[in-house]
């Protein structure tokens, strides 16, 4: 009910509590414009093409109806409309519905379709098998990550090789989710019961913005991701650097913030690999991400923040006010912890 | 002058029977399809407000990046209210309500077929509404997304009322659009005026017959859908828990088979409406008639083979995928076939360019584009960049605004005279007109390139830097212009019921027969009913607009009825007056909605206090048991409907409508089982027991038996033999309640209930939603029962006994499908 008593100031009111909030909106673009207008690898230039295509015949058409809808305008507005209605001459048109209304269609859905048949095989059988398999979970507000074969988990970051095709698993935990990089390839849908994937390559080293295209609740907006194409070297050296245990920690401030994040009860979500004596059973929670390599990567909360010591202080002590609903509770504790809790995230590198 | 005054009686004992009783009751008790269909419309446009405030909201939220006007869970349950309130709500009550009030007067008619029931439709709609918007300001309205797909709006991920809104909302508004659709499919078949041939039905009316028949077939899926939502969140089915054998997918499946047909329940009334402008604003018939019906059927045929292309991006075979392509793009072309009549029409017209003939244009200019981006879509790899993006929400929208809501603001200019008696403002209006389609082309064609851009759709908040910020910020500069449009709407709306000029019977020359009655008609339409020789009976002969006089009886209200073809008089047919049971029966049907939402207990009350205030319904008073009352009339009447041999009355092809609706469901049901059933080779899973098959299939050959009893009854009385009809109801009621024990006794020995997995859930649900069925017809046998033993049934009155014949026959026939799904498919498919 709180809500609704904003709605009583109509007009005004409205524009200035939305430039207010404007103003205060920091921002925070990790990667470009996710556009499939300006694709990064092959399947999402073919769809860019087909789409052109589309794009020029709907053009056309479209055109070609305005201009003989005002020419028909003004030839029947020179005949005057006093003189009396004539019911009888119903056909004199007949030939113009013929041919603009059916075989202009036919041909239109006969190059449509044929050329996205053509598309959808060129993309979907793509030259080679994948060099790399990737199985990535949808969660409740974020995307889990993982290399089968390296044993490597990490959370809304995938690394993969420059040119190379790459073979994303994709699976739900909980409910449907949709897995879409525009700049790489169009979505494929997370769905519980089903095992679906996609195969995506990047043709320039860079970094692409995803995101969830599939409504999936209160931080449906905030489920962000990228995918981060590197040249062969970089990206070994990124998976020989994330298949170890984490460090231990190296100073005095971050072994303290070791403890408080055991103390605390992050253990019970989070895995920091090589912190663990014994393995958590996780089986009956909703998972958070695997932290063991946290600093390395470039965003937190799905993709909707930078990773720096100031977003994970306001992350982890007020997650409820960057992402109202998210299945990260606040944490309550105070400074000095917190400042050694931070302290050892940042030194999960 | 005999005559003359002769006629001035008739006119007076003709409104002392149609005219609306005075006071609230009175009120509530109407039952002219002209109060109804006006109540519908006016309804739908008050939703229309309030789901386009929920539309501002939202615009003025996505603004500017990262906003915080509102929060993600005032975003999700105002998007959520507005897609189902512009749906269910608004779209295509409208379109059926101006159906409901148009049809009648085009077809030169007096009523709809069953005015009582046309009137608890409407209610049950509007409380219906009531419940999710009261839902929604007290902070409980359903935040799952009018698509509402599961897992997420099971109760393990929604755990709060919005959903359970949902689902009875939707099984509300969903029954009323079924009953609208009767009323209109029998009014198209049965009601028309003599001479009316199929051929020379006005376009509106066709449109409005294959829209109602789309909502014959398309609403049960939906309803059914729901009614599983309903029982895996109130009674844990199983029927979408992945865990247990659910599959999320059934739901989408379901709810597509549904969902896209609705658009077309949209489009095509729109479509009927932008023929009838046409013609009467270019002074001529539209062009390519037969093709334009044609393509209207075609439309409403095509609509049902294309629900998958809502689920490209699930990861179903390419396959199967490209043949919903071709599918989704063929229904460009009767699309073409409309837009390039309309070209046609104008080239070859005399134009009187005014508002009406205005928002036509602006109709063929929206919707081109609407369709253009619609065949994009329609192309699965494509569609797999643009799906659930803001490309979609741009598309919908120009289909929907541009295909459905200009023609309705045309057809509400055009027939404004007809609704109130006045005229509207041409001067507001040519405002209003510019301001809509500015605002919304401002508004919605910014939202393709933000799609384009990788916006998805249904997000609170974006964040900056992305490209989509100027986009969505004229956006929402739009959206503002489209409201002041729609504001100068309203206002023309009361200020032209105020101060309007006063409208002649046929202010725009039109050619139909609406515009043959008074405006606004009189209670009773017409007082002596034209005769149609062509398509447009006002332009051809105006005097044969009275031409047809009615043997009647004036004491009652009666309509005319007429053969299906040729609409050749058939016989006079009866229709009710005022009554308050209609609007009572619904305020009950409220309460079953509610207690739907909470308590079983309530549920069980309430639906007995439903089956009570049906049988107080269809109880006959007074006058009605006499024959003589019955058949009385003129003497050179035609025969009543009640009493009518060799052709079947209205209730009859009602009866058989309500049948289908009810067949489609059970489908929906089948469809459900072996659907889940062919996602799993392990079936029974586990180690349930095989159906064992003795007492179902005893209780099979009981009810197979029961047709015979019903059918000997049937026969008895139209010999007059009211023993036998006695004696052979007894029968039928005793083979099903025996049917009923059997299958109880059954279902109760069974080790496993619904909860355990999917197979135990279909297994309960199907059983026992045809048990439920089972138990109703026994209580429709025992109402008639008690009827024959009051002697109310005899040879010229037998059509009741026959409709619940009807009855009988498909509650057995479902049943032998429900046998062989649930008890003999697990041994014969392996």
């Amino acid at each position: 009910m709180n809500w609704l008593k904003r709605y009583r100031y109509a007009g005004a009111a409205f524009f200035l509590s939305s430039l207010l909030s404007a103003c205060t909106a920091a921002p925070i673009s990790p990667a470009n414009m996710p556009s499939m207008l300006e694709p990064q690898g092959p399947a999402a230039a073919r769809l860019a093409e087909l789409w052109w295509l589309m794009f020029g015949l709907g053009a056309l058409i479209f055109l070609l109806v305005v201009a003989l809808m005002f020419a028909a305008l003004s030839r029947g507005r020179r005949a005057g409309a006093d003189s009396a209605a004539d019911s009888r001459g119903g056909d004199e048109g007949r030939k113009w519905v013929i041919r603009g209304g059916i075989l202009l269609p036919m041909i239109v859905i006969a190059v449509t379709f044929g050329y996205s048949i053509y598309t959808l095989a060129v993309v979907e059988n793509a030259p080679g098998d994948p060099a790399v398999h990737i199985n990535v979970t949808g969660r409740r507000w974020w995307w889990e990550v993982n290399y089968p074969v390296e044993g490597i988990t990490t959370a809304n970051e995938i690394h993969i090789p420059v040119g190379k095709p790459v073979q994303i698993n994709l699976e739900s935990a909980d409910v449907i989710h949709s897995f879409w990089v525009p700049e790489l390839h169009g979505k494929m849908d997370l769905v519980p019961t089903r095992l679906n994937s996609i195969i995506i390559q990047a043709d320039q080293p860079g970094v692409y913005r995803g995101q969830c295209a599939e409504f999936c609740g209160l931080q449906h907006a905030h489920m962000g991701f990228l995918v981060i194409a590197e040249s062969n070297e970089a990206y070994e050296e990124w998976k020989s650097a994330q298949v170890q245990p984490a460090q231990s920690p190296a100073d005095e401030l971050a072994a303290d913030g070791q403890d408080v994040f055991v103390s605390q009860g992050c253990v019970f979500c989070h895995t920091v690999r090589g912190l663990e004596d014994k393995p958590v059973d996780r089986s009956a929670i909703d998972l958070g991400p695997d932290l063991t390599h946290l600093a390395s990567r470039q965003t937190i909360a799905g993709a909707s923040l930078t990773a720096n010591t100031g977003n994970l202080a306001g992350w982890v002590s007020d997650a409820q006010h960057v992402k109202p609903g998210a299945l990260m509770p606040n944490t309550y504790i105070n400074a000095q912890d917190l400042q050694a809790l931070l302290a050892y995230l940042m030194s999960l590198r | 002058m005999v005559k003359e005054s002769s006629y001035s009686d008739h006119i007076e004992q003709l409104l002392e029977q149609w005219r609306m009783r005075p006071g609230i009751v009175g009120r509530l008790s109407a039952v002219n399809h002209k109060d109804i269909g006006r109540r519908y419309i006016f309804s739908g446009f008050m939703f229309f407000l309030l789901a386009g405030i929920a539309a501002l909201l939202m615009r003025i939220q996505l603004m500017y990046p990262e906003n915080t006007f509102l929060n993600a869970d005032q975003y999700n349950r105002l998007f959520t209210t507005h897609g189902m309130t512009m749906m269910f709500l608004f779209a295509v009550p409208i379109m059926l309500g101006v159906g409901i009030y148009f049809v009648p007067l085009m077809v030169g008619a007096r009523d709809v077929a069953f005015p009582k029931l046309n009137a608890f439709g409407y209610y049950l709609y509007l409380f219906s509404g009531a419940i999710l918007w009261i839902s929604l300001f007290i902070g409980a309205g359903p935040d799952g997304g009018w698509f509402a797909y599961p897992p997420l709006t099971a109760t393990r991920y929604t755990p709060s009322y919005g959903m359970d809104v949902y689902t009875a909302l939707v099984n509300g508004t969903e029954v009323s659009s079924l009953i609208a659709a009767t009323e209109i499919i029998i009014t198209f078949f049965k009601l028309r005026a003599p001479g009316m041939a199929i051929n020379r039905i006005p376009l509106f009316v066709w449109a409005m017959l294959v829209t109602s028949v789309m909502v014959i077939f398309a609403m049960p899926s939906v309803m059914v859908a729901t009614t599983e939502l309903m029982l895996d969140r109130g009674i844990s089915t199983n029927f979408f828990n992945p865990n247990l054998g659910g599959n999320p997918l059934l739901w989408q499946h379901l709810f597509w088979f549904f969902g896209h047909p609705e658009v077309y329940i949209i489009f095509v009334p729109a479509l009927g409406m932008v023929s009838e402008i046409l013609a009467t604003f270019s002074r001529r018939a539209t062009v390519g008639y037969p093709l334009l019906v044609i393509s209207l059927v075609a439309i409403g045929v095509f609509s049902f083979g294309l629900w998958v292309h809502h689920m490209f991006t699930t990861g179903l075979p390419n396959l199967s995928l490209s043949v919903f392509t071709v599918a989704s793009m063929v229904i460009s072309i009767p699309s073409g076939i409309q837009i390039f009549s309309a070209l046609a029409t104008l080239w070859h017209g005399k134009l009187n360019m005014k508002t009406p003939l205005f928002y036509v244009l602006g109709f063929i200019f929206t919707f081109v584009i609407g369709g253009i981006t619609g065949v994009m879509v329609a192309s699965v790899p494509f569609d797999s960049q643009v799906h659930d993006s803001y490309f979609v929400v741009a598309h919908l929208h120009y289909v929907l605004i541009g295909g459905a809501v200009f023609p309705l603001l045309g057809a509400m200019y055009y027939w404004f005279p007809k609704l109130s008696g006045r005229m509207m403002s041409e001067r507001l209006g040519r405002w209003n007109f510019w301001l809509t389609i500015i605002g919304f082309n401002v508004a919605f064609f910014p939202m393709h390139i933000s799609g384009l851009n990788g916006m998805p759709r249904r997000v609170y908040t974006y964040l900056p830097g992305m490209g989509w910020d100027t986009l969505n910020f004229i956006s929402t500069v739009g959206a503002l212009i489209l409201a002041a449009g729609v504001f100068l709407f309203v206002l023309n709306v009361i200020t032209s019921l105020r101060r309007g000029e006063r409208a002649p019977d046929n202010p725009w020359g039109g050619g139909t027969l609406e515009w043959a009655a008074s405006s606004p008609p009189q209670p009773y339409n017409f007082a002596r009913l034209p005769v149609v020789s062509s398509r447009y009976p006002l332009w051809d002969a105006p005097s044969a607009a009275g031409a047809y006089t009615f043997a009647e009886n004036t004491s009652r209200r009666e309509t005319l009825g007429t053969s299906t073809l040729d609409a050749d008089p058939e016989m006079r047919v009866y229709l009710p007056g005022s009554s308050i049971t209609p609007f009572l029966t619904a305020a009950a049907s409220l309460l079953l909605l509610i207690s739907l939402m909470f308590n079983l207990y309530a549920v069980i009350a309430s639906s007995i206090l439903i089956l009570v205030m049906l049988a107080v319904w269809h109880w006959p008073r007074g006058k009605d048991r006499s024959m003589e009352w019955i058949k009385s009339g003129p003497p050179e009447a035609l025969p009543v409907s009640i009493t009518v041999t060799g052709k079947k009355p209205p209730v009859y092809y009602g009866a058989l409508l309500f049948v289908t609706i009810e067949a489609v469901e059970f489908l929906a049901f089948i469809a459900s089982y072996f659907y889940l059933r062919s996602a799993t080779n392990d079936w029974p899973p586990g180690d349930l027991e095989f159906p064992r098959l003795i007492l179902p299939t005893l209780a099979t050959l009981v009810m197979i038996i029961s047709i015979l009893p019903t059918y000997l009854g049937d026969q008895a009385i139209k010999k007059n033999n009211q023993r036998g009809l006695v004696i052979n109801l007894i029968l039928t009621v005793m083979l099903e309640i025996t049917f009923l024990i059997l299958m109880i006794y059954h279902m109760g020995s069974l080790s496993y209930r619904w909860e355990d997995n999917a197979y135990a859930t279909l297994y309960w649900v199907l059983t026992l939603t045809h048990m439920i069925f089972a138990g109703i017809m026994v209580l429709e046998n025992l109402y008639i029962l008690i009827q024959s033993l009051l002697g109310f049934y005899n040879a010229e009155r037998h059509w009741g006994v026959e409709v619940d014949g009807l009855s009988s026959y498909f509650v057995a026939v479902a049943w032998v499908a429900i046998y062989f799904t649930v008890f003999l498919s697990p041994y014969l498919i392996q």
